[in-house]
Order: structure tokens, then C-alpha cells, then sequence
């Protein structure tokens, strides 16, 4: 797992470090939230100190900022809080100065922390996407998730970036006074969040408050919820968010996940199938997105429990198939 | 799992420089302790966490289930899967 689950983690709870890697400029303190162990990807809210200034650059990683605090001033545009960057890996971004400092939260997506000055973008700098500066407070509207189940009434949505690809979403998120969800979450895909303001409260973590952050893997229970004074937050995906609802606080993750692809089976049931069929050797191609390779060298499919009550983790190229591979009963479930 | 697009892969300089390295090297250790610590605070959490699963599992058979959005549903009480000793584990 690349990332840990990282769960509630306060970042006012820790002081701010220097950021002293070569090529940034002074006056930027930092503390990380969470990193990826293979390739040095990370989420850090970042000070920048009064009087900092940045010349024209760009970082070798897809990079995503949002102004939480001040404001700061990019190729002479002032950007106040709730301004939301995002820049592709390898795009030049302007000059970028703060007189009186800001705070805000940056997401390197690739790879770790890095800024090369540079007027121009790096001669392989990702064309797929375009940079974006977002205005997020004024500019974007609240609007109710159009997610199928969705979350309770009360619960709102501004989305910053859509990646084209994976439809994971960075989005703006809260949630009104008194908000309850009595159900329980999880999801496909990896979440995580930093409270901008207020608190809202977990079964299983309890009390996520201003500056609280989370980094939570894929499959892991989450929920129900509420929250007394309401919240404002930004979160991530790194995939399309489908909410798995159900009411069983105990199940573990892998029953998530067995229970994620028989949702699969009854809701996509010809594209199930099809994955299926001569056994694990059907990858896809996309007529969209002609040059991309799918492979699943490599791929962790996770752990997994057999009828016969044992379980293994595997690499998806070992050629056995799983279609007769049934329930869990609920003694085999019991660890 | 990496948050952020997957349009490209990987980073424009793939090999880590020395002091990226380092950096890396760093934090990742950093973070263990921050996991460590964490895990140690949820497990401290357990009885409170009990308390508010057998309220959870009171309301949604009294108030009912956020089955879609403001659409709830009373839950059955043979509707509720038996615990059979499960541990409530919440940090993976
Ligand atoms: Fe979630």
C-alpha cells in the first residue's frame, strides 16, 4: 500500500518545517500529511512567509494548490483564499509572491516536492490537461452531489478537478449544521480530506476538527456521520467515488471488496462477464485513449477468502478463475 | 495508490536526486511514527467507539438507514448481520 491510512491526523497538533530542498527559494515551512513510499508523492499544507517571492517555474510532478489563508500573487494577478491551482506536470507556472505570507495545502501527485525555474514548460510536460486557477470561494456555486446512492441532504459539493481518465475528483465539500448520515461508507478508490473549518464526527474515528486530515485506502469503512456547527473541507480521489452503503459496522475491508464486485456482477453484469471469461486474459483497450497500455503486471488484487475458507493475496496474472469463488459465510468471516 | 490524475506516469525526473532521497528517506520515517501514534489513540478510542456502534445499530432500526440521500429506511432487527465475536478494527 502506498500510502498509509493516515486517520484523523491534526496538522495544528505539529509545528512547520523548512522545505530546504534545491530549487525551491526560502520562505516556504511545511508539514507533511502523507507520502507515498514507492514514489515520493505527497499532501503538506505549506506556509509561505511574509515577503516570499518564486520566479516563473515548474515542478516535475502534476501539482495541485489551494489557498486557504492570505493571498498571494501569481504573474501580477492577486489569488485570495480559495484559490485553487492545479498545473500538469512539467507546465511553467508565473512568478509567485506573497507579501503579507498564506497558508495552503499542495498536492504533488507523482512525485516528491520539486520546483525547476523555467519560463517555459519542460520539453515533456503533460499537453493532456491544461493548467486551471479557480476561484473557488466566488466562483463556483455549492451543488448537490449527483453521486448514485448519494450522501444525506446537507452534504454539498464544488468540484475543482475532474481527471479525465479516472474521474478522480478534488473537490471542495461541506456540510451544514447539524448533518447526520446514519449509514456506513467505503469506496473503490482511496479518500482523503483536510478540514479548512469546523468539525465533524466518524463512528470509528471520532472528532475530525479544523486542520484535520485524513488519508484513507480504498474498501476501509467510514461513517455514519454528523456534524453540529458544519464544515468546510477539500477532498480527493484518485478514482471514480461510488458510496457503498450498508449497516454492518464489523465488516473488514476484504468483505468490502467481495462485496464491491458482486454489486459489480448484479449492476454490470455483461462487463463482468466479459472481464471474466478466458480466465485474466482480457485486457482493455480504449478507442478514446488509443496509446494506453493496460496490463496487470504488478497490479496487488489484495487479499482475498476461498470457499474453502482460505485466503491469499495475489498478482492478477495468475491464470485461475474466480467465477464459482462464493460467499463468505459468516463463520469464515470471523478473524 | 497515487491521488492526482493518471494522464502520465510518474514524474517528468524519475530517478530520485540525493536529496530527495533524503527527504523521502525522512518523512517516510516520520510517518511511520505518525501511524504508530495514531493507531495507538484509535485503540484508546475502543469503548467510546463500542458505545456509539450500539447506538448506531439502536437508530437505524428506531430512525432508520440514509439508504439515498434523504431516503431512509427502518433496518429489521434479523436484518442486522450478528457480530460473531468480530473485532472492531478501524485502522488497516
Ligand atoms: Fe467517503
Amino acid at each position: 500500500m502506498p500510502r498509509p491510512h493516515i486517520e484523523p491526523f491534526v496538522d495544528r497538533d505539529v509545528g512547520f518545517k523548512k522545505l530546504g530542498l534545491p530549487g525551491f527559494r526560502k520562505g516556504i515551512q511545511y508539514k507533511m500529511l502523507s507520502m507515498d513510499k514507492e514514489n515520493g508523492s505527497c499532501t503538506m499544507t505549506v506556509q509561505y512567509d511574509a515577503g516570499f517571492k518564486q520566479p516563473p517555474g515548474f515542478s516535475y510532478s502534476e501539482m495541485e494548490l489551494f489557498i486557504m489563508e492570505g493571498h498571494i500573487m501569481i504573474g501580477g494577478k492577486k489569488c485570495e483564499k480559495g484559490t485553487y491551482i492545479f498545473a500538469p506536470a512539467g507546465t511553467s507556472l508565473p512568478a509567485f509572491s506573497t507579501s503579507e505570507g498564506a497558508l495552503g495545502l499542495v498536492f504533488y501527485n507523482f512525485g516528491p516536492p520539486s520546483f525547476q525555474e523555467s519560463d517555459s514548460d519542460h520539453q515533456n510536460a503533460d499537453k493532456s490537461q491544461q493548467r486551471k486557477m479557480i476561484s473557488s470561494y466566488d466562483g463556483l456555486d455549492w451543488q448537490v452531489p449527483t453521486l448514485f446512492p448519494q450522501t444525506a441532504p446537507g452534504c454539498l459539493l464544488k468540484i475543482l478537478h475532474l481527471d479525465p481518465k479516472t474521474f478522480g475528483m478534488t473537490f471542495l465539500y461541506c456540510m451544514v449544521p447539524g448533518f447526520w448520515q446514519d449509514n456506513i461508507s467505503y469506496h473503490d478508490v482511496a479518500e482523503e480530506a483536510y478540514h479548512i473549518w469546523g468539525t465533524s464526527w466518524m463512528m470509528q474515528f471520532g472528532d475530525l476538527p479544523t486542520g484535520g486530515y485524513f488519508y484513507r485506502p480504498a474498501y476501509i469503512n467510514h461513517g455514519c456521520f454528523k456534524s453540529d456547527l458544519g464544515i468546510l473541507a477539500i477532498g480527493r480521489t484518485d478514482g471514480d467515488l461510488h458510496n457503498y452503503f450498508h449497516h454492518d459496522p464489523f465488516s473488514s475491508p476484504e468483505e468490502n471488496h467481495h462485496r464491491a464486485a458482486a454489486k459489480l456482477a448484479r449492476m454490470k453484469p455483461a462487463l463482468y462477464q466479459w472481464i471474466l471469461t478466458n480466465e485474466h486474459n482480457h485486457l482493455p483497450h480504449d478507442f478514446e485513449f488509443p496509446d494506453d497500455t493496460y496490463s496487470t503486471e504488478g497490479y496487488d488484487s489484495g487479499i482475498h477468502m476461498h470457499d474453502d475458507g482460505t485466503s491469499h493475496a495475489h498478482k492478477a496474472s495468475g491464470a485461475h478463475s474466480h467465477l464459482n469463488t462464493p460467499k463468505i459465510s459468516k463463520k469464515k468471516s470471523k478473524k | 495508490m497515487t491521488l492526482g490524475s493518471t494522464t502520465i506516469k510518474g514524474n517528468l525526473r524519475p530517478k530520485f536526486t540525493k536529496e530527495e532521497a533524503a527527504f523521502i528517506k525522512q518523512e517516510l520515517a516520520e510517518q511511520i511514527d505518525r501511524y504508530k501514534k495514531i493507531v495507538a489513540e484509535q485503540e484508546a478510542l475502543t469503548p467510546q467507539r463500542e458505545k456509539w456502534v450500539k447506538e448506531f445499530l439502536e437508530r437505524i432500526q428506531s430512525r432508520g438507514f440514509h439508504v439515498h440521500a434523504g431516503l431512509k429506511r427502518v433496518i429489521p432487527k434479523n436484518e442486522v448481520r450478528p457480530r460473531d465475536g468480530r473485532p472492531l478494527q478501524v485502522i488497516f
